[in-house]
């Protein structure tokens, strides 16, 4: 802290001696309003850091609107509820791709969250060292790749191995099912809802899996120990204590994956079949609010198109916004339980 | 008294004048490893009913680890293992037959820091009775009442059984997990350090606990306090780098040990 770099080696203040010369309090002074000025300047910086999330947030929001805004005028609220997307005439309605992205979401967090949650139990309370960091690394490696290789992955081979093996099997199976015979009604596709649903699975399990696995590695070996101490399984273990335990965690890590199944693009356009209509099946093919995006803001003349493009991406938007509200109350739902 | 050695201290596993008292456990050549360490050395040692055993000494000599072996909680992790016996009655709970599950409800520990499960008062206690036994409601509502009566808990806590169990102090969380212990009626209560993260008032109030509770069960407590070794325990066992120096009545102990050892680290000249 000396700026002039001339103050004698012994310090007469480090002693613990008397008082400091008149020329070190110059000194010190400097020092402090150059610390000073250095913490103000770096009190701005964050702050405007965090007030550009804010900016980009709203400038998004406002594009968005002021995009859609033609679309809301011509077609108001029942944009939601039309199945109808024809170009030609220029009828567009918003209800097929908001039931592809739901029901595909859906479908992959119902597989995903319980195996990835599985996996990440196994990983963590199971698993002998010499297993874990290969199925670790394999996790990892899994959420590293890019979506358009799945995409590629589930047209070529994915989706006719599903045609072949597994789709015929499903509609044999449930074809005398109540209820479940409509659900898996129709021609064997390959493509469809329900083989976007399983890609999807794929993909956001790693999200699911790492996020849990290093909330469990953090629940304290104590209070493990507690309970295994007073004759617990390890599944009681991890069904009483880990998983309430890190229950915060863990739903914060399914609702990142389902933010991620939610607004994925490239593979789902690849095996959903783009097909906007709504057919109770989840065999038939189907579209979602970012396949249609994907697939057709190229070849969208005409501002009522573009706009109710746009419009649709508004839609995606709000779903999200919804899907987070509604993580968010879950947690408080589930505190109160616990007598918090 | 095992035969004379001058180089090998003179350990008992009887520590004298226990004529009419009930072995519980009986631990005998017990060598503990973690990996190639070798953590405890041949250790002999008799814990009886009805009464308080302290195990003293210096951090680092084991007396934790026994702890853990006579529960077996070591088996949760890889690459630790103990050889020789422990026997609790009868049975070798060393054995790999041995039912874990079963062991650890008949032998119930308290942990150093209190460790109150993330969920209610009430469940915190119900939850090991559900383990082992299917009860009514108001059955259980009673063994939940007598458990934190048992821990000297319930008058502080009957208005708000459906708080959080975390929501208590920490003198009362770990008088949660006493009774929590006592609820599953273990025959055996290891207390691991139980007052290490408490204040002298909370401390007061769990050593009276276990002077209560020793009537009815085998008590063993690691303590890093040899005031409170001195308090609460019958006897006594000194253990420095992996051994059993020194093992016998408390009151002995504290008074004329036979170790050089024993009376350096209870006068305090180390450890």
């Amino acid at each position: 802290m000396n700026s002039s770099g001339e103050r004698p080696v012994v310090d007469v203040a480090f002693q613990g001696g008397g008082a400091i010369s008149a020329a070190e309090k110059v000194d010190r002074a400097k020092v402090l309003k150059r610390l000073r000025f250095g913490d103000d300047a770096f009190r701005h910086l964050t702050r405007a850091a965090a007030i550009a999330v804010l900016v980009i947030l709203s400038g998004i929001i406002f594009s968005l609107v002021y995009g859609s805004l033609p679309a809301i005028q011509k077609f108001g609220i029942g944009f939601l509820f039309d199945e109808s997307w024809n170009p030609v005439t220029e009828k567009f309605g918003a209800i097929a791709p908001i039931y592809g992205t739901v029901l595909t979401s859906l479908i992959a967090m119902l597989i995903a969250v319980p195996i990835g949650l599985f996996i990440a139990l196994f990983l963590t309370e199971l698993c002998p060292m010499w297993l874990g960091r290969p199925i670790g690394i394999a996790v990892e490696l899994l959420a590293g790749i890019p979506s358009i290789i799945y995409g590629i992955w589930g047209l070529f081979v994915f989706a006719p191995f599903l045609q072949q093996y597994v789709q015929p099997f499903l509609i044999s199976a449930f074809g005398n099912v109540p209820v479940l015979s409509n659900l898996f009604a129709g021609p064997p596709y390959g493509i469809g809802i329900l083989t976007a649903g399983l890609i999807l699975a794929i993909m956001v399990l790693p999200f699911i899996t790492s996020i849990s696995r290093d909330v469990f590695d953090a629940v304290p070996p104590m209070l493990k120990e507690s309970a295994y101490g007073l004759g617990c399984t390890t599944w009681e273990v991890a069904r009483y204590v880990v998983l309430p335990f890190t229950r915060v965690g863990v739903i914060g890590g399914v609702m990142l994956a389902l933010g991620r199944a939610l607004g994925e693009t490239m593979a789902v356009t690849f095996v959903i079949g783009n097909a906007h209509r709504i057919s109770g099946s989840i065999l038939a093919p189907g579209t979602t609010i970012s396949a249609t995006i994907a697939n057709e803001f190229t070849e969208a003349v005409g501002d009522i198109y573009t706009s109710s493009l746009i419009l649709i991406g508004l839609i995606l938007f709000v779903i999200t916004f919804i899907v987070l509200a509604f993580a968010r109350l879950m947690l408080m739902r589930l505190n109160a339980r616990l007598g918090k | 008294m095992s035969t004379a050695n001058f180089t090998v201290p003179t350990v008992a596993a009887n520590p004298g004048n226990t004529d009419d008292l009930v072995e519980k456990i009986t631990v005998k050549n017990l060598d503990f490893y973690y990996g190639d360490n070798r953590a405890l050395k041949d250790i002999n040692v008799s814990l009886y009913h009805g009464r308080v055993t302290a195990f003293i000494g210096p951090s680092g000599c084991g007396k934790s680890t026994l702890l853990r072996v006579l529960n077996r909680m070591y088996d949760l992790y890889p690459n630790q293992r103990a050889t020789g016996t422990v026997r609790l009655d009868n049975d070798n709970i060393l054995s790999p037959s041995q039912d874990l599950n079963l062991l650890r409800a008949k032998v119930g520990m308290v942990f150093q820091k209190p460790t109150p499960f993330p969920m209610t008062i009430y469940e915190n206690i119900a939850f090991g009775i559900r383990l082992y036994e299917k009860l009514s409601k108001s059955d259980l509502d009673g063994r939940v009442q007598q458990a934190l009566q048992r821990a000297a808990l319930w008058n502080e806590v009957k208005d708000k059984l459906d708080a959080n169990g975390l929501s208590l102090s920490g003198g009362q969380q770990q008088r949660l997990c006493i009774a929590r212990t006592v609820a599953v009626r273990p025959e055996v209560i290891l207390f691991d350090e139980p007052c290490s993260a408490l204040d002298p008032i909370s401390t007061a109030k769990i050593e009276e606990l276990i002077d209560e509770l020793k009537e009815d069960y085998t008590i063993a407590i690691v303590t890093h306090n040899m005031q409170q070794a001195a308090r609460v325990s019958d006897f006594t066992a000194f253990m420095y780098l992996g051994e059993l120096v020194e093992y016998g009545e408390t009151t002995r102990m504290f008074t004329t040990p036979s170790d050089r050892r024993t009376q350096d680290y209870i006068t305090g000249r180390f450890g």
